[in-house]
């Protein structure tokens, strides 16, 4: 299976990097565009390249032209680490836009650390992301704050006291749900179980199985919507009347297809009917664009990329310079302002966003009524 | 209390026997593909996990393309599976019949890449699933309810259609002509054709057997699992083909146990011991099945053709 993929890969990579031109700034993205989670990719790929247009069409950076470069990693740790070798020995390349996933990140950190090379990841919410290395930086927030957050509006707006839980045996989930046991236990919910899934597993009976007969208020799927959408099909078929929820790897179109899924709830960094007045005109553009409403891989990837462009502007293409620069953006005043709110770092390369509730309703996303701050 | 206790404890036992009795037929269905063709021409069809995955994906087409209804473009797929499994004897195997059998064995690894390639093209890469308005509505229905057990007619149907198309797969086997012939050339592909059997005839149709039943798989777990992608054929395919070693590959009836013993183990393991590790389990018990009876459970020992 990973086989036929590398040669996908290869073949992206290799028109994506002959689409070479003397003038221009490299920027690359990082992402899965194809395999399980090309759709997560899509919103990437939409975002950053709406914001390269609008960069351009404002005159470029310094006059000079924004190219995007997308680089497939398909999520999968190994590919993300031939990613990042091949663009840390790109002279041109002074910051990279990615990764997605937590582990292709935290596979691609030592490389960029090696080459001095300046990161922002738009998606990756591992906690120990940034914490791992100087040059990474994420315009995010991490998985202990959405764990805990998932924790409190589960216990407070949803009032789910008995909670199962099935992860998937990567660092982003697993990241997550021990964030939310930590919070839960503090608040007295009740864990009843937890059981583990690989990413390449279909059938999800046995361990649904085994939920059922410990009858649980709602099942915690801190995974990614592929896998997420089996799930809730297959509980469904074993006559579980459970709750469920998730985080932001949840958040993909796939679920709403899913009849199964209705009431379902997620976390996620961007709302488009919550976002803040300097959101519209890019839900507007957005829109014009692509034909659908942005969701938070496109609007966090359209920020990550307005950063790194920004970062070159004002430091030039050295990757220390660039670095440094990102470094310095520390505090609310001097914080980069974007479609997802004001992004500054600390003293890790982590930062504070806020998080909002979804849910499936009439198979639509729409903001859960009770949001919690 | 404790009552209470058993009566969850036994339910949740007959849950999951369920759960890996459905599993374990599918991988049966497939694993008779793999040791049928083994047996007739000793030749491990790496591609058949890929003829499973086209079962699954030419139904889904045909529904989605050209809305026909779901039994008659399942069977439509099947006949389309029979063929390419066919094409792909003649054109990738029957060449390479007289070459060492390490060339086949490549080729086949070849044609099972080929094959995902060709799907992710036309397809992509993302998972599908069947309209649930095109698939009979009483599949999702609950045939069997014993306290908390809960069986629905679609696991009742796959457990039914595998059932059934062994039985068939028996009867061919043991009782018709073709069936003789295959047992034949299994024996002695030399000697059969001397007694005046067309090998090559018997040969298509033996791919066109095991073809079907896999793409018949392919269906069924399409439908139960709700998702079918391009890759699907793999991971299954390497079970099945774990299922017809555990079996005695050669032997269809050990093929068809094998299957069965596998998503068992698969399914309890994951169940009562760790789910993280349910495919590790079930490798485990296969690797000790072959390591007390190297020939496979029903599998007889052979003096090597030399």
């Amino acid at each position: 299976m990973r086989k036929s993929l590398i040669w996908t890969a290869a073949l992206v990579c290799l028109v994506g990097s002959a689409a070479w031109a003397g003038d221009t700034i490299k920027i690359p993205v990082a992402s899965p565009f194809t395999g399980p989670l090309a759709s997560f990719g899509e919103g990437v790929k939409n975002g950053a390249l709406l914001k390269a247009e609008e960069i351009n069409a404002a005159g470029g950076i310094n006059g000079k032209k924004v190219e995007i470069l997308l680089e497939d990693e398909l999520c999968d740790p190994k590919e993300a680490a031939n990613v990042a070798t091949k663009l840390a020995g790109d002279k041109d390349v002074a910051v990279v836009v990615g990764h997605l996933c937590s582990s292709a990140s935290l596979a691609a950190a030592p490389i960029y650390k090696d080459a001095k090379l300046p990161a922002i990841s738009p998606a990756s919410t591992n906690p120990n992301l940034c914490k791992s290395s100087p040059y990474y930086f994420r315009n995010v927030y991490k998985d202990d704050f959405q764990g805990a957050f998932l924790a409190r509006y589960v216990d407070e707006a949803l009032g789910w006291k008995k909670i199962a839980i099935f992860y998937e045996t990567n660092d982003y989930s697993i990241g997550l749900k021990n964030a939310f046991v930590a919070e839960a236990k503090k608040r007295g919910l009740r864990i009843l179980g937890e059981e583990a899934y690989t990413s390449d597993t279909t059938d999800f009976t046995p361990q649904l199985s085994k939920f059922k007969m410990m009858k649980p208020d709602a099942i915690f799927i801190p995974g990614y919507a592929p896998q997420g959408t089996l799930i809730v099909s297959q509980a469904a078929k074993l006559g579980m009347k459970v709750g469920f929820f998730g985080a932001d790897g949840l958040d993909d179109d796939v679920m709403l297809k899913n009849k199964d899924a209705e009431g379902l709830f997620v976390t996620t960094p961007f709302l488009p009917d919550a976002a803040g007045p300097e959101a519209q005109g890019f839900i507007k553009a957005y829109k014009a664009k692509y034909g659908v409403e942005p969701n938070w891989f496109a609007a966090n990837t359209y920020d990550a990329v307005g950063l790194a462009a920004q970062a070159i502007a004002k430091a030039g293409l050295d990757r220390q310079k660039v670095r440094d620069y990102l470094a310095s953006l520390n505090s609310p005043d001097k914080a980069y302002k974007g479609v997802t709110g004001a992004t500054y770092f600390d003293k890790n390369g982590d930062c504070l966003k806020a998080a909002f509730i979804k849910e499936i309703r009439g198979g639509k996303w729409v903001s859960a009524k009770k949001q919690i701050q | 209390m404790d009552l209470q206790n058993l009566f969850d404890m036994s339910s949740l036992f007959l849950q999951q026997l369920v759960n890996g009795l459905t599993v374990g037929g599918v991988y049966a269905l497939i694993a008779v593909g793999y040791t049928m063709v083994y047996g007739v021409i000793e030749l491990i069809n790496f591609a058949h996990g890929e003829i499973y995955m086209f079962g699954a994906f030419i139904t889904f087409h045909l529904i989605t393309v050209y809305k026909v209804p779901f039994f008659v473009a399942a069977l439509v797929a099947v006949a389309a599976c029979a063929v390419i499994g066919i094409l792909l004897d003649i054109v990738a195997y029957r060449p390479l019949r007289n070459a060492p059998r390490l060339a086949a064995l490549i080729t086949a690894i070849g044609m099972s890449i080929f094959f995902q390639n060709l799907a992710l093209i036309k397809w992509g890469a993302q998972i599908k699933s069947y309209p649930l308005e095109a698939l009979p509505p009483f599949f999702s229905d609950v045939a069997v309810r014993i306290g908390d057990v809960q069986v629905t007619w679609l696991q009742v149907f796959i457990l039914a259609t595998t059932l059934l198309l062994m039985f068939a797969l028996h009867t061919i086997i043991h009782r018709t002509k073709v069936g003789a012939a295959m047992r034949a050339i299994a024996q002695d592909k030399r000697a059969a054709a001397l007694m005046g059997i067309n090998v090559n005839r018997v040969i298509s149709f033996t791919f066109a057997l095991g073809s079907s039943l896999g793409a018949v798989a392919g269906i069924l777990v399409g439908v139960f699992y709700n998702a079918i992608w391009p890759t699907m054929g793999y991971i299954a395919g390497i079970k099945a083909f774990a299922a017809a070693v555990l079996g005695g590959i050669g032997s269809v009836p050990g093929a068809m146990l094998g299957g069965v013993v596998l998503g068992v183990a698969e399914v309890f393991g994951a169940g009562y011991l760790s789910s993280q590790y349910r495919d590790g389990i079930a490798y485990a018990v296969m690797i000790l099945v072959i390591v007390f009876k190297p020939s496979g459970l029903l599998g007889k020992a052979m003096i090597q053709k030399v």
